[in-house]
């Protein structure tokens, strides 16, 4: 009887200790928590709630009903449509960077190149869409120095203002963001395992099918996501480049934001906002999945 | 030989990728009407601006504080997760990462109508934004920068030596990770220096919004600003890059 009180008593201020220890611990961690909350959830709950909101404040799906139909819907699928199109263009030509300069490169040109990608893949933005539009817009540097090459590149249809155009300039910041991503993944495929399936009678095409590929599939696909999901909601490249002739989802919520909108058409950009947060979602969180565990063998 | 060869070819591609855009919209804006005359016009002309100096300074001054706000934030939180909360650090982890799933456009939308009319009604609601959007960021670099230390041993030694906790961080543990610090200020600075997503949609003007605005008046000007403020970005980090791997291979190698 005695050793039950005796445990009880030692459990009930052990746990008690532990409790005001628990909060102890807690009380540094409460500026972020408060940061967080006010900037950043804070916002985002309002963005949901009122997507949900119609005008007079009552609950409704009306804003998500016509966020599927036209201007909007065609202005989701061309973002799809660009996010994958700048991704595919740019994750092979990236990765194949990414795996010769590690292969071949010494030391110092593997530095150069991490620097430098490094740099182009966060030099996004207007400045990027200017330096396009002097290089390969109709007057550009580049396209009269290939017209002198006998290659026109306006003999088409093609203007840099168009999908085409877009996609190319995005190229400049994606092909970057797949070498950074990438070259962890490289490096961390060892040489030993090339020698011992060598050893073992592998071809270089055996070796590539049954386990190069496999290995770097998981980081390649994640990668791909990564693209996938930047070139989906880039904006300001996009804002500076097209002249409202290539409907996206981002420049669409800017025009709404910046007011020239039909009345309740605030709402309406809380329910596109939505949408891109559901598209990025899907691409982001199997990218961080996949990051996470192949982090584990890579380092 | 073989070996070479391929390096090389992927070198000059790799090369062609980033000059030939930047070179010829360098070329570009040198030119002083025609394609065939050059001069220094539109620099001049951008110096002449009044508005040059002022939004620069206006995005120096929203920077500076936005990589203040993201040390004095960041690194005390991220020393107590791995000194006393490990615990916490996978819901940290997950929440620090949510800024980079969730589209700029649509946080933009979100502060628009939760913020309250005076957060709205300066600027420097900008740089709390800014330390929110390089939060994925700061914290990984932070984190893995601490995650390599023996902070525990450390702060024990202090601590037992006399040491009160400001001491401890400021003279013991931030000499230590000063990699991954300037890590992270040096990623706060590149993202606040070139934000322009959420400047434009909650209605400030800044230096890469006045890039955009000058455009429709001067577009030689606007391009030799964008040749301007992407060759001074790639300098400040490539130098910065540079010194800070520099440091980190050097003390290795010790």
């Amino acid at each position: 009887m005695p050793e039950t009180v005796e445990v009880e008593i030692k459990g009930a201020t052990s746990r008690g200790t532990l409790n005001r220890r628990n909060l102890l611990v807690l009380l540094p961690l409460i500026p972020i928590f408060v940061y967080l909350g006010a900037f950043f959830l804070f916002p985002m709950s309002r963005v949901l709630f009122d997507s949900f909101k119609s005008n007079k404040g009552e609950f409704t799906l009306e804003n998500f009903q016509i966020v599927l139909h036209n201007p909007y819907r065609l202005a989701f699928l061309t973002s799809i449509k660009l996010g994958l199109v700048s991704a595919l263009t740019a994750a092979l030509p990236g990765a194949l960077f990414a795996y010769l300069i590690e292969i071949k490169g010494s030391e110092r040109i593997k530095k150069l190149v991490s620097s430098l990608s490094g740099v182009l893949s966060s030099t996004g933005g207007v400045p990027l869409a200017f330096m396009f539009i002097a290089a390969i817009g109709a007057q550009g540097s580049a396209t009269t120095l290939l017209k002198n090459l006998g290659i026109d590149l306006y003999s088409g249809k093609f203007t840099l203002f168009s999908f085409t155009g877009l996609v190319i300039v995005y190229l400049y910041f994606q092909i970057p963001i797949m070498v950074v991503v990438f070259t962890p993944a490289v490096k961390a495929l060892r040489n030993e395992w090339h020698e011992a399936a060598t050893n073992l009678g592998a071809t270089r095409f055996n070796y590539w099918r049954n386990i190069g590929i496999p290995i770097l599939f998981p980081s390649f696909a994640a990668s791909f996501l990564l693209l996938f999901a930047n070139g989906f909601s880039a904006y300001a490249t996009a804002r500076a480049m097209t002249v409202g002739n290539v409907a996206l989802v981002p420049l669409q919520i800017g025009s709404l934001v910046d007011g020239n909108i039909q009345v309740g058409g605030a709402n309406i950009g809380k329910a596109l906002a939505m949408g891109m947060v559901l598209i990025s979602a899907v691409a982001m969180i199997p990218y961080l999945v996949i990051q996470r565990r192949t982090r584990r063998w890579q380092s | 030989m073989k070996r070479s060869l391929t390096l090389y070819t992927t070198l000059i591609l790799g090369g062609i990728f980033v000059f030939l855009p930047f070179g010829s919209a360098a070329e570009f804006s040198f030119r002083d009407g025609g394609a065939n005359k050059h001069s220094l016009k539109a620099y001049r002309w951008i110096l002449e601006q009044p508005d040059f100096v002022h939004y620069l300074l206006v995005t120096l001054k929203l920077t500076v504080i936005a990589v203040v706000i993201t040390i004095l934030l960041m690194v005390p939180t991220v020393v107590w997760l791995h000194l006393r909360a490990q615990s916490l650090r996978p819901l940290m982890e997950f929440l620090t990462i949510l800024p980079l799933v969730i589209p700029v456009v649509a946080l933009a939308i979100g502060a628009q109508s939760a913020f309250p009319t005076w957060l709205q009604s300066t600027e420097y609601e900008l740089s709390l934004m800014f330390a929110v959007l390089a939060m994925p960021y700061t914290y990984r670099t932070l984190d893995t920068g601490i995650a390599a230390i023996p902070l525990a041993t450390l702060t024990e030694a202090a601590r037992s030596l006399g040491a009160n906790w400001f001491n401890t961080i400021i003279r013991v543990i931030l000499p230590v990770i000063r990699s991954a610090v300037i890590g992270a200020v040096f990623i706060a600075t590149a993202l606040s220096l070139g934000e322009f997503t959420l400047t434009v949609l909650l209605h400030w003007d800044t230096f890469p919004t006045w890039v955009t605005s000058i455009s429709q008046q001067n577009i030689v000007g606007a391009i030799a600003l964008s040749i301007f403020s992407l060759a001074a970005a790639f300098l400040i980090l490539i130098i910065l890059n540079f010194t800070i791997f520099g440091a980190r291979t050097k003390k290795v190698e010790e």
